[in-house]
């Protein structure tokens, strides 16, 4: 008999104890399925929602004051709380692309060239704004100017809200200034002068490395040095060529004699050892090795913004080295800022309350309280204004919000912003580069790779495999090396793809009217 | 060789015998230390890089013995200890209920298929196997738990998808079917047991090394689980120690590749090379000292899984 209660007892317990972990605190999800199915109620606040709020990145430690801060505000003002979420680096790209296609209900999310914004929205993951913005969101209607507004619509209709403020993120050599004195070497900007100087720097500083970067990421540095491509960072895709001054010709400059030469350059810099044997291997970043003095030379990824990080840090542990900058656009003669589409927030399709999305996206731009709140903290606790700059409180292993934590860089307000002392060289880069600047008519062209999804896929590999090599002049013969590579290219699809992308790249002039 | 045996020749195999018996520990024994040294030789690396300051990591690369000793890279770990142990706390509770949990549901379902006198047996056992021949992929997978289960920020997510294995199910069928004859519970039930009695007086004790080793491939599941997180999880507090590792990595990989095109500053500390070693020793940590203890189980029940078919 008691042996037959344990029994069943224990059943029981085990049943129990499964059903539990079942429903075991289902918290934060489905939010917003509690929203209002009534659209157009824009007028009255009617019930409360949450909205869902996406964001790419890391949240920053104190998240959670902020979002109760913000929703005090948001609930007074449009009866509504917001949830924000962040997808953390890992695999965002293939998240993203979940969060989009999976249907769940996101109310917010964010949208830049580099995620793709042109091919999503031409696939209608997204709501189009143009109706709803002067009925739900008239102030950020006024806010955005109307050139902005017309670069981002895809097909005629605005699927994102850019950001307004205006930053370059053009690139540059980095080197360090100090050892070009003390050895007296010419300023590396062209390439006559950069072998000069690494060659200096090799020769006087034997332990050095002179290039730092990895996976031969230098070419799309020297690219831009020595042609006046379309594209303001990098190389084009799939080795084609397209220059600012006449866009309706491609070229390819794979299998080029300019390609040929241009290997034939890193093959003697291999040669003169400028760059480590393993430099294909290379898991650390090239900022590091500048910083640490293990590398003389940054050709690729530098910015403004980046290599005035570099400045910082390398002032704070070695006062005695220095640093100088080369920008691209000075050899190239124009600059092009970032295009509007760089930066934005748009509302996808699976939204329930996209009214009141845009509303709170409005306040999020234009009212300073939500704006500070979401840029750069709680004034008093993360930061303090000091002479009209930012200034952190604390450092930052103790403060848990740092400036811009949030990722907020598409609800960026210029009037509002407030800078580091430290960001003043950069705004002087900036306004040198406004000197030169012409419109980019490269971001707004979107690309639409459906029709050779599987060479492409095929020719990365081939790329991978036969061009790295070369372009770190690993590869002893190069010619041969070069023809090895085209040959397995145009296996690869290499001609489908360059006619296709040259057919679309000729549509979307056609249809922006660039000649 | 052929030729017919005589006593002479049989001496003489017995010392070529014992000869070749040393021979082969030989090798067998170099063999096995110089794999073991290989084995370690990174462990040992990345244990002295732990304990490298990074300045020195960054310039000279890693020595298996620090060559700039400090404990930086602990001190980097351990400043935001409430992360790292939030984080622990996931990773553990996850592994312990989902481990008991799992073992309950794949020891039923292992006892229920091999029961002959089960009429559908084989058409669950192949509705089983179907799936790890076809697989809906990540979208479906994903639409079905953030949509219809709504299991987005939950710690159910984190524990319910890896439950029960196809193939951990089939190990354990075949288990329970060597290590529980028929016989046995035929008598069982002529004795007057019932099925629950069975299973939980008999099958549960014979199948012993069976559930030790699908224990530990269930447990070392979900002790190296990231991917769940990296999905289904937007709240910090809720990640599990692997993916916590593993996406401070994946920032630095972030800022590297593709920050170039993008102009995007972080405004976050990117962790140095010996944080990053520090933080491996910390994570591995316990399942070192783990294994041991289970290990012995799980020999015995891939042999036991080995001789009886």
């Amino acid at each position: 008999m008691r042996n037959k209660t344990i029994r069943h007892l224990s059943l029981v317990l085990a049943l129990m104890l499964f059903a539990g972990v079942l429903a075991a605190c289902n918290n934060g999800s489905g939010g917003s399925t509690q929203g209002s199915e009534q659209g157009g109620a824009s007028e009255s606040k009617g019930e409360k929602v949450t909205l869902q709020f996406y964001m790419l990145g890391d949240a920053p430690k104190d998240l959670p004051v902020i979002e109760s801060e913000i929703n005090k505000l948001a609930e007074a003002d449009l009866n509504v709380n917001v949830k924000f979420n962040y997808t953390s680096w890992t695999d965002w790209d293939q998240k993203y692309k979940l969060l989009l296609s999976s249907g769940q209900p996101i109310d917010l999310i964010f949208t830049a060239d580099w995620t793709f914004y042109q091919s999503y929205a031409k696939k209608g993951a997204f709501l189009p704004l143009d109706e709803m913005l002067p009925t739900a969101a008239p102030a950020l209607k006024a806010h955005v100017p109307e050139d902005m507004w017309n670069a981002v619509k895809i097909n005629d209709k605005i699927y994102t809200v850019p950001s307004t403020w205006i930053e370059y993120v053009t690139e540059g050599i980095a080197y360090r200034e100090d050892l070009r004195e003390k050895y007296n070497l010419p300023k590396p900007e062209s390439l006559e002068t950069l072998e000069a100087y690494l060659e200096g720097i090799k020769a006087n500083e034997p332990n050095m490395i002179p290039i730092a970067d990895s996976n031969a990421n230098h070419t799309h540095g020297i690219r831009q040095l020595t042609s006046k491509l379309v594209n303001t960072a990098g190389q084009l895709p799939y080795g084609l060529d397209i220059m600012y001054d006449s866009p309706s010709t491609v070229s390819s400059y794979w299998g080029s004699a300019q390609h040929l030469e241009d290997l034939k350059t890193y093959k003697r810099w291999m040669d003169k050892g400028f760059f480590p044997k393993n430099v294909l291997n290379v898991k650390d970043t090239s900022n590091s090795l500048l910083q640490n003095g293990k590398a003389a030379v940054v050709l690729s990824g530098e910015n403004p913004n980046k290599f005035n990080a570099d400045v910082i840090k390398v002032q704070s542990t070695h006062p005695d080295w220095k640093l100088a900058y080369f920008p691209y656009p000075n050899a190239k003669g124009f600059a092009q800022p970032v295009h509007p589409i760089h930066n934005g927030f748009a509302i996808p399709r699976s939204s329930k309350n996209p009214e009141k999305a845009l509303a709170f996206y409005e306040k999020l731009v234009t009212d300073k309280r939500y704006n500070w709140l979401t840029e750069y903290g709680v004034e008093g606790k993360n930061f303090e204004v000091d002479n009209g700059y930012y200034k952190m409180v604390g450092d930052a292993q103790t403060n848990g919000f740092p400036r811009e934590g949030m990722n907020g860089w598409a609800w960026r307000n210029p009037e509002f912003m407030l800078y580091d002392k430290t960001f003043d060289d950069v705004l002087t880069m900036f306004e040198d580069l406004d000197k030169i600047k012409k419109p980019d008519i490269f971001t707004g062209f979107a690309e639409d790779w459906t029709p050779y999804q599987a060479e492409k896929a095929a020719l990365e590999q081939v790329e991978k495999q036969y061009l790295y090599p070369l372009n770190v002049g690993l590869v002893a013969d190069v010619e041969a090396g070069l023809n090895t590579f085209m040959e397995k290219a145009k296996q690869a699809g290499l001609e489908k793809i360059q006619a296709e992308y040259t057919k679309q790249w000729q549509e979307y002039l056609k249809s922006a009217g660039i000649q | 060789m052929n030729t017919p045996m005589n006593t002479h020749t049989r001496t003489n195999t017995r010392l070529r015998d014992s000869e070749f018996t040393f021979m082969f520990q030989l090798i067998a024994y170099s063999v096995i230390i110089i794999l073991s040294i290989m084995c370690l030789l990174p462990f040992l690396l990345i244990l002295s890089g732990s304990f490298s300051s990074n300045e020195s990591i960054v310039r000279d690369g890693y020595h298996l013995f620090p060559t700039d000793f400090s404990l930086e890279g602990y001190k980097m770990v351990f400043t935001f200890p409430t992360k790292v142990l939030k984080a622990y706390g996931v990773t553990v509770f996850t592994t312990v209920v989902g481990t008991t949990l799992g073992l309950f549901l794949i020891t039923m379902a292992g006892f229920v298929l091999q029961r002959k006198d089960f009429k559908y047996r084989n058409t669950f056992s192949f509705f089983i196997y179907f799936t790890t021949l076809f697989g809906g992929g990540l979208v479906p997978w994903y639409i079905m738990l953030a949509n219809y289960f709504n299991l987005m920020d939950t710690y159910t997510v984190l524990i319910f998808p890896g439950l029960m294995t196809p193939f951990l199910i089939i190990l354990m069928k075949n288990f329970i079917r060597s290590a529980v004859p028929d016989e046995l519970i035929e008598s069982a039930k002529i004795d007057g047991a019932n099925d629950f009695r069975i299973y939980f007086s008999i099958v549960l004790k014979l199948a012993m090394p069976g559930i030790a080793t699908v224990g530990l491939f269930l447990a070392l599941g979900y002790w190296n689980d990231w991917f769940t997180s990296s999905l289904f999880i937007n709240n910090p507090d809720m990640y599990q120690l692997q993916f916590y590792l593993y996406n401070t990595m994946n920032t630095i990989t972030f800022i590297d590749q593709m920050a170039i095109g993008t102009g995007i500053t972080l405004s976050q500390d990117v962790p140095t090379e010996s944080t990053k070693m520090a933080m491996a020793i910390v994570v591995t940590g316990p399942i070192l000292f783990l294994y041991p203890f289970v290990q012995r189980y799980f020999v015995k029940g891939l042999t036991i899984g080995a001789v009886k078919g």
